[in-house]
């Protein structure tokens, strides 16, 4: 068979339209970023147990008085864990996301159900779109749309899009075709048809497919969380990144607060705009738990609630005034971070974030997967991140988007890549002792993700170079996934390698043996550098020229590590704060402000 | 005189190249030939005059073509070849907007399964029509409660469809359509639906609003009982073709072919037979000079045997002028309840024979 180069076709062909029609990406980005701003400022204005009795009295007008009580108990629930900002970014996310699904999954339905040729050119798009694995849309959607936001609003649509549309075609072919022929006999015009009979009888259908519209959207949100979207998805996802159990179930906990909440309130929804669902409910015997406020005491409800949310949103503290001293060098400029969630990672972003602000600029972080961190770095919408290894794991992307990068310079090394076990392991090494004890092992490596430069350095070289390939498998799969492996055999005292590198905090959790490699198959260690987008030096020389002279020891950084670790989950900042105290002077240190100022300073 | 509907060499063809199909049946085609071909006749060759104020019944088995025919009086459906005129105008030469017009004025229809929305309560369902037309609500609301108190539903206006019976929702299917004030009804086997009882009491219901409205009427049914009762003049189809069109009595007693005598074997003479179609219209003259009880062409089969039961002699038939116009002798009640009507052949016996059935009936 000749390769068929579809891969090649599909590269060329989003380049070609991301340098064609960029303008359109950016107008649709614009539309987006604007709707989902505009929500979740709404959303995010009142305080949180005041937009809490809001979203009560919703459901209690729509559903009845227990399901306003559970609401209000599930949301004041997510506020008391802190996760509040977060749910609220979701929810915006999410209704965006729901919006533009509907707007066009709605007119697509009604247009398939009445052509049959429709119906089957968008049946495959459709297959296509909900089943492609979302992570291979979503990288092109980044380059369409940029990280953040946008991108994630289009991954949470294209997925939530299938529903839409199949619902509303389903519901409209179901109507009865007596009742569309009576219509018609009594003179009807094609477009009364579809609003006086269609549409109302097909509507607890359509009201279905917006409700699973809504519920795809909510599990899409940890996938957009990988491309900077924030909110819960992205909290998720740092849980994730850090095997913080208990994190990741809070946020998870977060994520199903808000499906319940929307599923339920969708579904009263389509109760209340159909005839029969409003008979049958009129018809229910009234009851406490059941009782619903008419509209107008709700509506009223909900805007005195809402005028009162409004009111503290005005008054209410309005940020504090930023520190202002010689050391203000930013004077507030913006400075991007992106990151990805490995330990060195998160460590130099934050201490880097704090040194940053103390120097008077605002700095956002984001939490990346590799791959749209480097494609955001390259499209020049993060302005640097600090944990590239180089020349080798990072070699792949390096080698694709170097050319749109800077290199500021390596702050730590060398690094090493290797594979452990157990210390517990007797009579294994090094890598040349493996071959002996597949069976111990039962011929496998755990790996962490295949697209990491590690993995593909152990599959290509490093078990050839040991003879490995026929005794043993290297199991792809995610460095999450990877610990809680090594954690579980650990904790049973099984055999087991694994696919580390150092620095690791796993080596100090557990005791552990890095197999030596005396063919020197792993190569030499990379550095871990810090790359900037193309320009980001000219725009903040100074910036630029502290990131250059940074460096840590390895005593420094697993100390600070161990700091961050320990101050727990959304604490990194405050972690950094501490064990720069505990560190004094090394702010001055690595962002010198200049010769008279540090004096003035140490001598004031 | 211009009749209200006029259809005339109707064909309609399913399938690829209908109009190749046509030209086939015209030439003598029959629809299994074509039907092998995948192509489907549905309607072959149909020629009706529809009179103001007539109910005109269009009977056939299912698939006879006759839902197909009717939907083509309406416009739902375009002929494949021929024309339909509705009081003189070309219903192809309309349009679709012109269609709709004419749909919602002037013709209305009534469905066998009643297609009533689910979504709209009684009233607005009988409003509906009106409601196409883009009368006010408050007027169209009057005239859907006239339209239903006349079919007997005043008080159920409020109600749902869903929680009416079988009969009533049909009546509310009937309102909706006499709500329009449309000249045309056309019935799609709308009583099938119901059960027997029910049925008769819709029939009954119809023929007394017929009274009053003279509508003109359309009826599909593949009940002969029904088309019989219903029907001032009957199309009799049989796969896609009108085999015979006239009265219940030409139907019934001069089948023009074994398909449709076959088909009236089951028929409940007694009910569609009446003086008119049984006298002798040859008396002597002098039958009507006693001052017994007497007969007008119109007296259903039934109520003459009553009569004749209670006379000692032949039953004379007078119309309107209380002329003479016909006698019924008991031999001819026998003869015509058993589809015999020749003379009886002579016999030993004292020739009583039809005296006592008679008697006994």
């Amino acid at each position: 068979m000749p390769r068929l180069p579809l891969g090649d076709w599909v590269d060329s062909g989003v380049n070609w339209l991301v340098d064609h029609l960029s303008w359109l990406f950016d107008a649709i980005r614009a539309v987006m970023e604007g709707m989902y701003n505009g929500i979740d400022a709404v959303l995010g204005a009142p305080t949180p147990l005041l937009m809490a009795g809001i979203l009560a009295v919703l459901a209690w007008w729509l559903r009845g008085l227990l399901a306003g009580v559970l609401a209000f108990a599930g949301f004041a629930l997510v506020d008391s864990l802190q996760l509040w900002d977060k749910a609220m970014s979701t929810l915006a996310l999410v209704l965006v996301a729901t919006v533009i699904a509907l707007v066009i999954s709605i007119p697509l339905g009604i247009w398939a159900a009445r052509s049959k040729a429709v119906s089957a050119a968008v049946r495959p798009v459709l297959d296509l779109l909900q089943t492609m694995p979302s992570m291979v849309l979503l990288i092109p959607a980044m380059l369409f749309f940029g990280l953040g936001t946008a991108a994630g609003v289009v991954a949470t649509l294209i997925f939530a899009l299938a529903p839409g549309v199949r619902m509303t075609e389903l519901g409209i072919r179901q109507v009865d075709a007596e009742l569309v022929e009576a219509a018609e006999a009594f003179g009807t015009t094609p477009r009364n048809i579809l609003w006086r009979v269609q549409l109302p009888l097909a509507l607890p259908t359509i009201m279905a497919g917006v409700n699973q519209v809504i519920m795809l959207g909510l599990s899409m949100v940890v996938i957009a969380g990988m491309v900077g979207t924030g909110g819960l998805g992205g909290a998720v996802n740092e849980a994730i990144g850090q095997l913080d159990i208990g994190y990741g179930f809070e946020a998870g906990v977060g994520i199903v607060v808000l499906a319940i909440y929307l599923d339920r309130i969708t579904g009263a929804l389509g109760t209340q705009l159909s005839t029969s669902g409003r008979r049958a409910a009129a018809r229910a015997p009234q009851r406490v738990w059941s009782y619903r406020p008419r509209p107008v005491v709700a509506v009223v409800g909900i805007v005195v609630l809402a005028l009162a949310a409004g009111g503290i949103g005005v008054f209410g503290p309005n940020g504090t005034s930023s520190e202002a001293s010689g050391t203000d060098v930013g004077k507030g400029k913006e400075i991007k971070i992106g990151y990805i969630p490995w330990d060195e990672g998160v460590a130099s972003t934050f201490l880097w974030k704090e040194i940053l602000q103390e120097r008077g600029f605002k700095v956002t972080t984001t939490q990346y997967a590799a791959g749209p961190l480097y494609t955001g770095l390259a499209t020049g919408q993060i302005d640097f991140e600090t944990d590239s290894w180089l020349p080798t794991t990072h070699a792949e992307y390096w080698k694709k988007y170097g050319k749109q990068l800077d290199d500021i310079g390596k702050w730590f090394g060398p690094t090493s890549l290797e594979l452990s076990v157990p210390s517990y392991v007797k009579g294994v090494d090094s890598l040349a002792d493996l071959k002996a004890h597949a069976s111990e092992f039962g011929g496998k490596i755990v790996g962490i993700e295949p697209s990491a430069g590690e993995m593909s350095l152990l599959k290509t070289k490093v078990l050839k170079e040991y003879g490995l390939n026929g005794s043993y498998r290297v199991i792809d799969g995610s460095t999450p996934a990877m610990l809680a492996e090594l954690k579980r055999a650990y904790a049973r005292k099984q055999p087991v390698v694994v696919t580390l590198w150092s620095p690791h905090w796993a080596y100090s959790s557990y005791d552990l043996k890095k197999l030596k490699d005396p063919k020197g198959a792993w190569g030499k260690g990379d550095g871990v550098h810090t790359l900037s987008r193309k320009g980001f030096a000219g725009d903040n020389p100074r910036v630029a020229g502290w990131l250059k002279d940074f460096s840590m020891t390895e005593k420094q950084l697993t100390g600070l590590e161990a700091k961050i670790q320990q101050a727990g989950k959304g604490k990194e900042q405050e972690a950094v704060r501490s064990w720069l105290r505990e560190n004094p002077g090394l702010v001055d240190k690595w962002a010198p402000v200049s010769g008279e100022h540090a004096q003035s300073q140490a001598a004031g | 005189m211009q009749a209200r509907l006029e259809a005339e060499h109707l064909f309609k063809v399913f399938g690829r190249r209908p109009d190749d199909a046509v030209e086939r049946l015209r030439q003598g085609a029959d629809r299994e030939e074509l039907r092998a071909d995948g192509t489907t006749a549905a309607v072959i060759d149909a020629s009706f005059r529809v009179e103001a104020g007539e109910i005109f019944v269009v009977m056939g088995l299912s698939g006879s073509g006759k839902s197909t025919l009717l939907r083509m009086l309406n416009g739902l459906l375009e002929p494949t070849a021929g024309s339909v005129r509705f009081d003189g105008d070309e219903l192809t030469a309309l349009g679709d907007r012109g269609l709709r017009e004419l749909r919602s004025r002037k013709i209305s229809m009534v469905f066998q399964h009643f297609a009533l929305f689910p979504h709209r309560s009684v009233r607005e369902n009988a409003a509906y029509g009106l409601e196409v037309q883009g009368v006010p609500r408050a007027e169209r609301e009057r005239r859907a409660d006239e339209a239903l108190a006349l079919c007997g539903l005043a008080g159920w206006e409020e109600s749902w469809p869903d929680e009416l019976s079988g009969g009533m929702q049909q009546r509310v299917g009937l309102a909706r359509a006499l709500a329009t004030d449309a000249d045309l009804l056309l019935m799609d086997e709308s009583f099938s639906a119901l059960d027997p009882l029910i049925r008769r009491d819709m029939q009954d219901q119809l023929l007394e609003l017929q009274k009053t409205l003279k509508k003109t009427i359309v009826f599909i049914t593949h009940d002969l009982n029904e088309a019989m009762r219903l029907g001032d003049r009957i199309a009799v189809m049989r796969d896609g073709r009108i085999v015979q069109t006239g009265t219940a009595e030409d139907i019934l007693l001069r089948p023009e072919n074994d398909y449709v005598a076959s088909f009236i074997q089951d028929v409940d003479r007694s009910r569609v037979l009446t003086a008119g179609a049984v006298m002798d219209t040859r008396p002597r003259g002098d039958e009507a000079d006693c001052a017994c009880e007497t007969a007008t062409p119109d007296t259903p089969f039934t109520e003459l045997c009553a009569i004749s039961a209670r006379l000692s002699h032949p039953v004379a038939v007078l119309d309107a002028d209380r002329t003479l116009v016909g006698v019924v002798p008991r031999q001819r009640l026998v003869g015509f309840l058993g589809d015999e009507q020749g003379e009886p052949a002579a016999c030993d016996g004292s020739g009583k024979d039809g005296k006592k059935v008679t008697d006994r009936a």
